[in-house]
């Protein structure tokens, strides 16, 4: 019987690395240093997922279920991997629950960190109560509880979605597109819409960049029929006249500077490497790409490769992701790993 | 080195003091110029809402700002401040004071319906210009342009008798917009219908303009016409806010 192949990480493209191997009879063993399966969408509490518009509990949930229930696959939970050596086929991981475990192969699936909008103070995110990121919208919309500013609980009347916080920026050494905030706000945009009519969402935008089918789907959607404002600006400061918030920048199609008085301000954050990724490069002795995400090893000739044979990567780990393209990598890395343990049966 | 900003400053918006001391300065004169904000300090959604409500103006929401109706735009390519994106963003934000500005220019498109052809959204230019010389006029911003004058000269006329009368139409529509009946181009067709139109139509046109003949039996068609007018004119200025 072949060694299990070791999948570090239980959000979307873990889950789906684990059904792909367990499917055809290999045992897993999957390391979630966080107390459930799940990842980012189940964690930070999203709500409904694009492009299926089901909401995250249902879709990664049933992931997880899938993958709770198979008895293929053994989920160590609030663990970590604290040493890694050996070779394809024979790979030996000291876990931080002091247990050893063997593994024929393994897969990173160790996604992303969220930016902390801190990093901009000049939007106001820790100095209003008011400016939220697209996450805690996801979280008010999840939960039930509907969007409200946390100030006072009260309806915004209007709202202003800020994109690229912390994506494009060399100012704080974020140069990428973090690929699914301009999506995810149209689709948060619609949401704020469908439950507060009243309300009138405004985006500010430097490009909008809801690639492939996207466009209409969310982009068009929203200005069409959720009637979605876009303003072509980078905000320069959100500060306060005491009674609401107030966005300043240009308007720069009018030349126009803008003080706008706003209720909400949502900072549309982007995908930072995983904040652990130095530690588990040093570990797995992977190399890390230029921005910090875990580099892949080759772009056409093989799927899923880092920069050490035997172990490979999926998903936001590699750099921002979107969910379902997450999962797809999850399946290619399971036929990698597939591949080398049928090239190391037999090695000790 | 030059400094570019400068074509940003409007005379209106200087202010000067004719006479100011200040801690014992006179800085009366140019020395106290100070010139006022150009900052764009609230949006007014109401205007939007407002010219959607016009017939033209519904997909004015669905615009992106391209260009493509200001690139193909016939009375651009004479005029540069005739900008259809630019009046279309101002109405998206409610900037009705820099709308006003060109109230006089608006009114001048010529309804090509080359943007129509050229708008990548449908947002259907044409018609939101149609709409926003319409909301100028009900706001009471313009006067009635000459294009619209002819238009309800004619309508009225179609509407009245379910006939068009031309003679009637041109004269109603000089005396409405003051213009003397007697144009040199008037003249000149006038002198080439009578020596080239046969006999019997002259007679008709003649019998026509002096008893403006209806179409048989036009009157239900003119009450629902009418009432049909009524009900849509109602909605507008309810939709403008406008009360009679």
């Amino acid at each position: 019987m072949s060694k299990p192949v070791l999948i570090v990480g239980g959000g979307p493209a873990g889950l789906s690395a684990a059904h792909a191997l367990a499917s055809v009879g290999q045992s897993v063993v999957m390391v979630e240093k966080e107390d459930r399966l799940g990842g980012a969408p189940i964690l930070s509490g999203y709500a409904k997922l694009i492009p299926s518009g089901e909401w995250a509990r249902d879709a990664i949930g049933s992931m997880v279920a899938r993958v709770e229930q198979n008895a293929l696959v053994e989920a160590r939970l609030n663990c970590q991997v604290n040493e890694f050596s050996g070779a394809p086929g024979k790979f030996q991981a000291q876990l931080s629950d002091g247990s050893k475990i063997e593994a024929g192969a393994t897969i990173l699936t160790t996604g992303f960190t969220h930016f902390d909008s801190i990093n901009k103070p000049e939007w106001g995110f820790g100095t209003y109560d008011d400016v939220v990121t697209t996450t805690q919208v996801e979280q008010m919309i999840s939960t039930g509880g509907g969007v409200r500013c946390p100030s006072d609980g009260r309806k915004p009347e209007r709202v202003a979605i800020l994109l690229c916080v912390g994506s494009r920026d060399r100012q704080i050494g974020r140069e990428w597109c973090s690929k699914v905030c301009c999506t995810v706000s149209a689709n948060l945009a619609m949401e704020i819409r469908e439950e507060l009519p009243d309300c009138h969402v405004y985006i500010y935008y430097m490009d909008i960049r809801t690639y492939g089918l996207y466009e209409d789907l969310y982009y068009w959607k929203s200005q069409e029929e959720f009637r979605v404002k876009y303003i072509k600006a980078r905000i320069a400061e959100v500060t306060s006249d005491g009674q609401r918030l107030i966005v300043k920048g240009e308007d720069t199609l009018v030349k126009r500077p803008i003080t706008i008085p706003f209720d909400m301000v949502v900072h549309a954050i982007g995908m930072d490497p995983n904040v652990d990724n130095m530690k588990l490069g040093a570990i797995f002795d992977v190399d890390l790409e230029s921005h910090g995400h875990i580099g892949r090893g080759s772009n056409y000739s093989a799927l899923a490769t880092t920069s050490r044979a035997g172990v490979f990567v999926a998903g936001a780990a590699t750099g921002p992701e979107t969910i379902d393209d997450s999962i797809s990598q999850g399946q290619a890395a399971a036929m990698a790993a597939l591949a080398t343990l049928n090239q190391n049966i037999g090695a000790a | 080195m030059p400094i570019h900003e400068k074509t940003l400053i409007r005379p209106e918006n200087l202010r000067v003091q004719e006479s100011l001391e200040i801690d014992g300065v006179d800085v009366s004169g140019h020395w106290s110029t100070f010139i006022e904000s150009r900052a764009i300090t609230d949006y007014n959604e109401a205007i939007e809402d407002e010219v959607a409500a016009l017939p033209g103006g519904e997909y004015i929401h669905r615009c992106w700002q391209c260009g493509s109706c200001t690139n193909s735009c016939t009375v651009n390519a004479i005029n540069a401040e005739f900008n259809p994106r630019h009046w279309i963003y101002l109405v998206r934000i409610g900037m009705e004071s820099e709308l006003l500005r060109d109230k006089e220019i608006i009114w001048q498109c010529v309804s090509c319906n080359k943007c129509t052809y050229a708008c990548p959204r449908d947002v259907n230019p044409e018609g939101v210009m149609k709409s926003l010389a319409h909301w100028l006029e009900l706001k009471g911003h313009t006067e009635k342009s000459p294009a619209q004058h002819f238009d309800e000269v004619f309508a009225g006329q179609v509407f009245a008798t379910g006939k068009i009368e031309e003679g009637r139409i041109i004269r109603a529509f000089f005396a409405r917009t003051g213009q003397a009946l007697r144009q040199d181009w008037l003249m000149v067709m006038a002198k080439r219908l009578v020596r080239h139109l046969p006999l019997k139509m002259m007679i008709a046109m003649g019998i026509g303009t002096m008893f403006q003949p209806k179409t048989r039996g036009w009157g239900r068609a003119r009450a629902a016409i009418a009432e049909h007018i009524a009900e849509q004119k109602a909605r507008e200025r309810k939709a403008l806010g406008l009360t009679d």
